[in-house]
């Protein structure tokens, strides 16, 4: 065989696997979601069913959907901005200040959380928040009369519900890329004259690009369509596109709808996230 | 600013992180030694729900699948999305994009419709229902992260061990295990643990795809809302996570898993 | 070369403990077993129940779950022949029965068949050319309880959820066609039929500064009652029975003078049943005396169909003195089915509502 045929090779051998079990397991079925988007009806239970494209232009008309599509992904941003601000500096701490067994020992802390079940999580947040909580029953008497904690039931807990969720993806992520990064890199560029923060700058941040760009990835994709913290944390706040969706699946038996408003979702995603990455790149990176 | 205020302003801002990943996991524990079956104030100490527990079949039995099936979905995950990441970092080809693309949907689209559509066309392939569903869902939704993660790290490093490698005559083979998995070694432990907590948090997919009588832990404990979201369950979580500490400093007292050069 | 021996090793104990997992996954159906589908704690799975059923006629009881009506009928249509015996809403059966997920059922199998009121018995819901495809089993009414503890006077009319005095203290259930069910009782109006959709969507609109959060499970109506969130919010006949008796919990349920939602629930033979017989042993045992008195006695329990089984409760029990009282039933409106255009109309609405909560 050939060097292009067993590069050929390689490359099916690599990427074979793990592609055909996500066909069988997730691209197929979701074809038929897909193909069910363009249908009026579900063509289950001999329901009849015609062409249609009124679920997509339902999602454009409809300020119930696009307005809730708007807040999911402003959810989105807040909680993923959040999670790399406050993720990037402790990967830093972690990659380059703390040495030998600690390192492994806080790196398998910090995912530690991840084992703990979400809901148990969630819950235990509202514990926290509510009026009458944790923080608040320590807080409440020493504040101003007027004043109250009380943020259960709110758009911030929400947001602190799943950064609290989410904020391991970005650690590590970041983490792991800075910890490939050679300190030898750093060294001759500070021996050369450069300040800590030069760098910082021009050598670190620009090859850390892969971890935060991936902890992006990992963040703001599912925070999109969450459902569950919202629900919890946000009371009757918690309309956004994630319960919507669902509702067409669990409440009105409306899956063509469902599978429409998913897949807007997951172009208006693939949109952001492409116009995202070669603009972060462009910035972030050398010269 | 001394290179030692440095330090002490990095460990204790790493401290004040890990307080805020660790206090709602703080409370879950306290609560499951709370006497209150509706988690009323003020504490009061029992071990009560930990002595339902145990009487609880249900439960035990549901939290042993959920560890068998992650660890079995760590396995299987984190091998063909290692080898997929590599196939896709080391490699350039047409379609390429395609591939990358195709990992957003398993993320993006809600679990519900994903699990509504496993479950409709298991049904209608005869795949059906039951642990086996479940596994196939659970690695499906582990890949992209492990792709993710392993790809992350792969892209940091940069080809140039490998090439150094093949110049010095290395065989592929020999190139893969002797030099690029242990570059790759923390990243997939990383991914590995990620495939774990996916799987064994995962209820929406189990929930569809569980046959009557067998369930998973998150499967449970979802339910259980329906019924009454006793404190037995943050006696099982605290157990789980008291013991997922005790195997993490175990792992790290006898191995590194490294990545130091 | 020591490395490539792991790696097949590493592949065969996946295989293996892949193919273990799917070996254990082929149910094994035990003989005199049956399968029961119904919401988790009502009713069917009560320990001591399964255990007296077993004694009696020797079966074993295994349960599946659903979360909503909608699960429900997925999980029929994927699981042909799973299922012994389903719960399904009145408003349901005849769309289940004529996508063929449930079969008729011969009444002569089920002894207390003459012991049920007529008027939900032989209900047009369950009765589909002269067949029976249901068999009539609980019913109750979804209206609104409110803490005895923080309300002193009691509220005769569904307004109090508007009451301004509650603001911020009612709790509501998130579901479409329960609000817009109860914004048409508010606004005066047929709730099977409402002719002024305007007028329930700017009432249900008013609960904005009303509602502190959703409820959408009865342990959560308890925890939040218990925590004094809720000083008044809308619930279930039946629930409010357990919440009362079970919980402990000082609450009351109001049927207020403008009317109440009325619900009954059937138990059918899901089409395909490996075991017929036994599921219609079950549903008679259902609806047996001896069952329902010591389910709503201990626990709380929706009315009985079974109109001796209700003879059969305390005199001051709620599903008798209320319940049983026939000037509260007439005020009830009873829940008619609904087509699918319908709900994804409700499910609108109610997302418009919600996302003015936000705005």
């Amino acid at each position: 065989m050939d060097a292009t045929g067993r590069r050929r090779w390689a490359i099916a051998g690599l990427t074979g696997p793990a592609y055909l079990w996500l066909a069988l397991t997730v691209f197929l079925p979701l074809s038929a979601m897909f193909y069910f988007s363009f249908l009026t009806a579900a063509p289950i239970g001999g329901r009849e069913s015609a062409f249609t494209l009124e679920h997509y232009i339902d999602f454009f008309t409809k300020s119930v959907y696009w307005f809730n599509a708007r807040r999911s992904l402003e959810l989105g941003v807040h909680v993923t901005l959040i999670c790399i601000l406050i993720g990037y500096p402790a990967a830093l701490v972690l990659a380059k200040q703390i040495s030998g067994r600690w390192r492994e020992a806080l790196f398998l802390l910090i995912i530690l959380p991840f084992w703990s079940n979400a809901l148990v999580r969630t819950f235990s947040w509202t514990m926290v928040l509510r009026g009458d909580g944790l923080i608040g029953r320590m807080i409440n008497p020493l504040l101003p009369a007027g004043w109250e904690f009380d943020l259960l039931f709110t758009y911030p807990a929400i947001v602190i519900g799943l950064v609290h969720a989410y904020l391991p993806y970005a650690i590590l992520t970041i983490y792991i890329s800075l910890q490939a990064i050679d300190d030898s890199f750093i060294e001759a560029a500070r021996s050369l004259g450069a300040s800590r923060l030069k760098a910082f700058r021009r050598i670190t941040l620009p090859l850390s690009i892969p971890g935060v760009l991936a902890g992006i990835f990992l963040i703001f994709v599912p925070v999109i369509g969450s459902f569950m913290e919202p629900r919890i944390l946000g009371g009757k706040n918690a309309i956004m596109l994630g319960p919507i969706i669902e509702n067409q699946f669990v409440t009105a038996f409306n899956w063509p709808l469902g599978s429409a408003l998913s897949f807007i979702m997951l172009g208006i995603v693939l949109l952001v996230l492409a116009i995202a990455s070669p603009v972060l790149r462009r910035h972030l990176s050398v010269g | 600013m001394t290179a030692n205020t440095g330090r002490w302003i990095g460990r204790t801002y790493l401290g004040l992180v890990l307080v805020f990943l660790y206090l709602p996991i703080a409370i879950m524990i306290l609560m499951a030694f709370n006497r209150s079956a509706l988690y009323e104030l003020p504490f009061t100490f029992d071990t009560v729900w930990f002595e339902a527990l145990a009487k609880n079949d249900r439960l035990l039995t549901a939290s042993f699948n959920s560890v068998v099936i992650a660890a079995v979905n760590a396995v299987i995950a984190t091998t063909i999305g290692t080898l997929a990441a590599l196939g896709l970092a080391r490699y350039s080809f047409r379609g390429k994009r395609l591939l990358q693309i195709l990992l957003f949907p398993p993320i993006t689209i809600p679990w519900l419709i994903i699990g509504t559509s496993m479950l409709v066309f298991f049904f209608w392939t005869g795949i059906g229902r039951g642990l086996h569903a479940i596994l196939l869902g659970h690695v499906a939704l582990s890949l992209p992260y492990v792709i993710v993660v392993v790809g992350a790290r792969l892209a940091s490093f940069g080809p140039q061990l490998e090439e150094a490698a093949a110049t010095l005559g290395a065989t592929p083979w020999q190139t893969l295990w002797r030099v690029t998995v242990p570059i790759l070694a923390p990243g997939i432990m990383a991914a590995a643990l990620f495939a774990f907590a996916v799987s064994f948090d995962q209820f929406v997919i189990s929930y569809f795809l569980a046959s009557p009588g067998t369930s998973t832990l998150p499967v449970e404990i979802y339910t259980s809302i329906r019924k009454g979201f006793t404190p037995e369950i943050n006696a099982i979580s605290s157990i789980i996570i008291l013991v997922s500490m005790g195997l993490m400093m175990l792992v790290v007292r006898h191995f590194r898993f490294g990545g130091e050069r | 070369m020591i490395r490539k021996p792991i790696t097949r090793r590493m592949a065969l104990a996946g295989m293996a403990g892949t193919a273990a997992l799917a070996a254990t996954s082929t149910r094994l159906r035990a003989a005199g077993q049956i399968t029961v589908l119904n919401w988790q704690g009502y009713g069917t799975d009560e320990a001591w129940a399964l255990e007296l059923f077993k004694e009696k006629t020797g079966y074993d009881v295994v349960h599946d779950y659903f979360n909503s009506e909608q699960e429900m009928l997925t999980k029929l249509r994927t699981a042909p022949g799973a299922y012994d015996v389903v719960l399904i809403n009145s408003i349901y059966v005849e769309a289940a029965a004529s996508e063929g997920l449930i079969q008729p059922i011969d009444t002569s199998t089920i002894g207390h068949f003459g012991d049920l009121a007529p008027s939900l018995r032989d209900s047009e819901r369950f009765v589909i050319d002269g067949q029976y495809n249901a068999i009539a089993w609980v019913w109750g009414v979804t209206s609104f309880a409110y803490s005895t503890e923080r309300i002193s006077e009691r509220p005769s009319s569904i307004q109090a959820l508007w009451d301004p005095a509650h603001a911020g203290k009612v709790g509501w259930r998130d579901d479409a066609l329960e609000s817009i069910q109860l914004g048409a009782i508010a606004t005066g109006q047929d709730m099977n039929n409402p002719t002024d959709l305007d007028a329930i969507r700017e009432k249900l609109m008013a609960l904005g500064p009303q509602i502190k959060t959703f409820w959408s499970s009865e342990d959560e109506w308890n925890k939040y009652m218990a925590a004094g969130d809720y000083d008044i919010a809308t619930y279930w006949s039946g629930s409010a029975a357990r919440s009362k008796k079970a919980m402990g919990l000082p609450v009351e349920f109001v049927v207020p003078e403008e009317g109440a939602i009325g619900w009954f629930d059937g138990l059918c033979i899901a089409a395909g049943a490996p075991d017929p017989a036994g599921a219609a042993s079950f549903i008679n045992f259902m609806v047996d005396p001896e069952f329902y008195v010591r389910w709503d006695n201990e626990i709380g329990a929706p009315a009985s169909a079974n109109e001796q089984a209700n003879m059969g409760l305390p005199e001051d029990a709620m599903n008798r003195a209320v319940l049983g009282d026939p000037e509260v039933v007439k005020r009830l409106q009873w829940m008619a089915p609904i087509s699918d255009e319908q709900l994804q109309a409700n499910q609108e609405l109610w997302d418009e509502v919600k996302t003015s909560f936000v705005q």
